[in-house]
């Protein structure tokens, strides 16, 4: 039984960290533009064909064709907020919740006619199974922990300790402020967009290994990401990583001990919770300002 | 240092401030009065590129900055001590500081941190505590330092006074008088009539949108007019 829930635990974490990654950009994109950018799950299905894609045809290895995906994912990340939100800015939030909307369908659609209408897995070769007391850890899932975990100590550097993540927690929580001290808020702006879609890039590719890259997935990803937000507490980072690893801890085990068919009740029984008992989320103070 | 000439702002159609004009010299500290809803923070957001006025000039060290955006302002070296304190709530006071120093990022900014230690002792204690969670009076000195942080060539202050404890108030005039020896540039605006005027080398009295008297704070305090009403006599 011990070991079992061990197990369960470990692959519960795996999945969390994928969802934490998801949650971080969207997290961070809402806390500083107040836009819920429902396209993150479709940027990040690009970022896995784009790898994919890479390592076929390009027969670079997988970290290098990797990074170059994040950084293209960074770079779309970009063009979405100059081309899309950005001149939506100061126009009522409900032009930036239908262009979310349009921009979901058009990169999903994209996606498509790009990378066509298979599902692709992306080869890792990582195919080596540990042992330890009867828990088995697949090399893949200890590598996706490890990468997930990485990523998000370096953005909770990035945010915490440079003048960069100051001025974007500056724009977060006081807009006109944060002008004031000579920050420049669009600049902030692309940045968040940047970094968050090469976070969901990197997402991408972990699900594109563990399980596949696919049309419809990405829908999957965004609702999920928007459930951890919902447990941890709209813009809030330590939420969004807590959050996630709850999530992915709580379907996995509701999988084990009950049922599959309950995997996704057990999400929203989450949400409705937190949502009745917390409605601020679970790492936010409520009444802060 | 600073001109602003015959401008006009208005939100919407309809225009608040009606072609105000005044001056600030390098050094000097210039008090702009008035009554709630004159048009005096419209003016500091004009001023602070965070408002575009609809005609009129505004220049500051020889150059126009109206209509520039307010980042761009602030880096020529403009600091705002914004009404309302405006705090950014969940970083400490620490970090509220640096933020201020925003500008000369790329600078060693541990001297000047010191400095406003000295300058606001409490703030030492305070220093690991998120801003959000201090008293008006404390967040206004985090405002006040966090401003003179940016070391600017000119340093606004937007109702210094509003919404803090009276006895605290005594300890804004004080600490703004020493900012005034510092030699900093000081553009103060103020409710509170009595307080600017003994702040302040000169003052405008701006009323409904426009400059109605101007002077030294001496023949502003002699004024009739002002002291009927402003000063309760």
């Amino acid at each position: 039984m011990l070991v079992d829930l061990i197990q369960q635990l470990f692959n519960g974490l795996v999945i969390g960290s994928i969802y934490t990654l998801v949650a971080l950009g969207l997290t961070i994109i809402f806390g500083i533009l107040g836009i819920a950018h429902f396209a993150h799950g479709s940027v990040a299905m690009f970022g896995g064909y784009l790898t994919f894609f890479f390592i076929q045809s390009l027969g670079i290895g997988l970290f290098p064709s990797m990074a170059l995906a994040m950084v293209a994912g960074a770079l779309l990340g970009v063009i979405l907020e100059r081309v899309a939100y950005h001149p939506v800015r100061n126009a009522p939030p409900i032009n930036a919740f239908i262009i979310a909307l349009g921009l979901t369908l058009i990169i999903e659609k994209s996606n498509l006619i790009l990378f066509g209408v298979d599902q692709v897995i992306i080869p890792t070769g990582f195919d080596r199974v540990f042992e330890i007391g009867g828990v088995t850890f697949p090399e893949l899932r200890v590598y996706i922990l490890v990468i997930a975990a990485v990523l998000v100590i370096a953005l909770t550097i990035l945010i915490q300790k440079t003048w960069m993540g100051m001025a974007v927690r500056a724009v977060a929580q006081n807009r006109p402020a944060a002008i004031l001290m000579g920050i420049n808020v669009d600049a902030v702006s692309m940045f968040v967009f940047g970094l968050s879609s090469a976070l969901g890039v990197a997402a991408g590719v972990l699900v594109g290994a563990l399980f596949a890259v696919a049309p419809g997935v990405s829908s999957g990803l965004v609702v999920k990401g928007f459930a951890v937000l919902i447990l941890g507490g709209l813009g809030s980072i330590p939420g969004a990583i807590i959050g996630g690893l709850l999530l992915g801890v709580s379907e996995t085990f509701a999988t084990a001990f009950i049922s599959s068919a309950y995997k996704d009740v057990i999400a929203f029984l989450l949400m409705i919770g937190v949502l009745l008992f917390k409605p601020e989320g679970l790492m936010r103070r409520s009444a802060t300002r | 240092m600073l001109t602003v000439t015959d401008v006009r702002i208005s939100y919407g159609q309809a225009e608040v401030v009606h072609g105000v004009s005044f001056a600030v010299e390098e050094g000097e500290c210039v008090a702009l009065i008035g009554p709630n809803g004159a048009g005096k923070s419209t003016i500091l957001k004009a001023i602070c590129g965070l408002l575009r006025p609809s005609a009129g000039d505004i220049v500051f060290d020889g150059r126009s900055v109206a209509g520039l955006p307010g980042h761009e302002v602030a880096r020529r070296g403009i600091a705002m001590c914004p009404e309302g304190r405006q705090m950014f709530p969940e970083m400490t006071v620490m970090e509220n500081l640096k933020l201020g120093a925003y500008r000369r990022r790329s600078e060693s900014i541990t001297p000047e941190i010191d400095e406003m230690m000295e300058l606001f002792p409490r703030l030492r204690e305070r220093s690991t505590q998120m801003a959000g969670t201090l008293s008006g009076g404390e967040q206004e000195m985090v405002a006040i330092a966090r401003a003179l942080m940016a070391k600017p060539k000119l340093c606004i202050f937007d109702e210094p006074s509003l919404g803090i404890a009276p006895k605290v108030v005594d300890e804004i005039e004080e600490t703004l008088i020493k900012i005034k020896g510092l030699g900093v540039t000081i553009l103060l605006v103020e409710q509170a009539v009595s307080m600017a005027l003994r702040v302040a080398d000169r003052a405008y009295v701006l009323e409904a949108g426009e400059v109605v008297t101007a002077g030294t704070s001496q023949e502003m305090s002699n004024d009739p007019r002002v002291q009927s009403a402003y000063l309760g006599a």
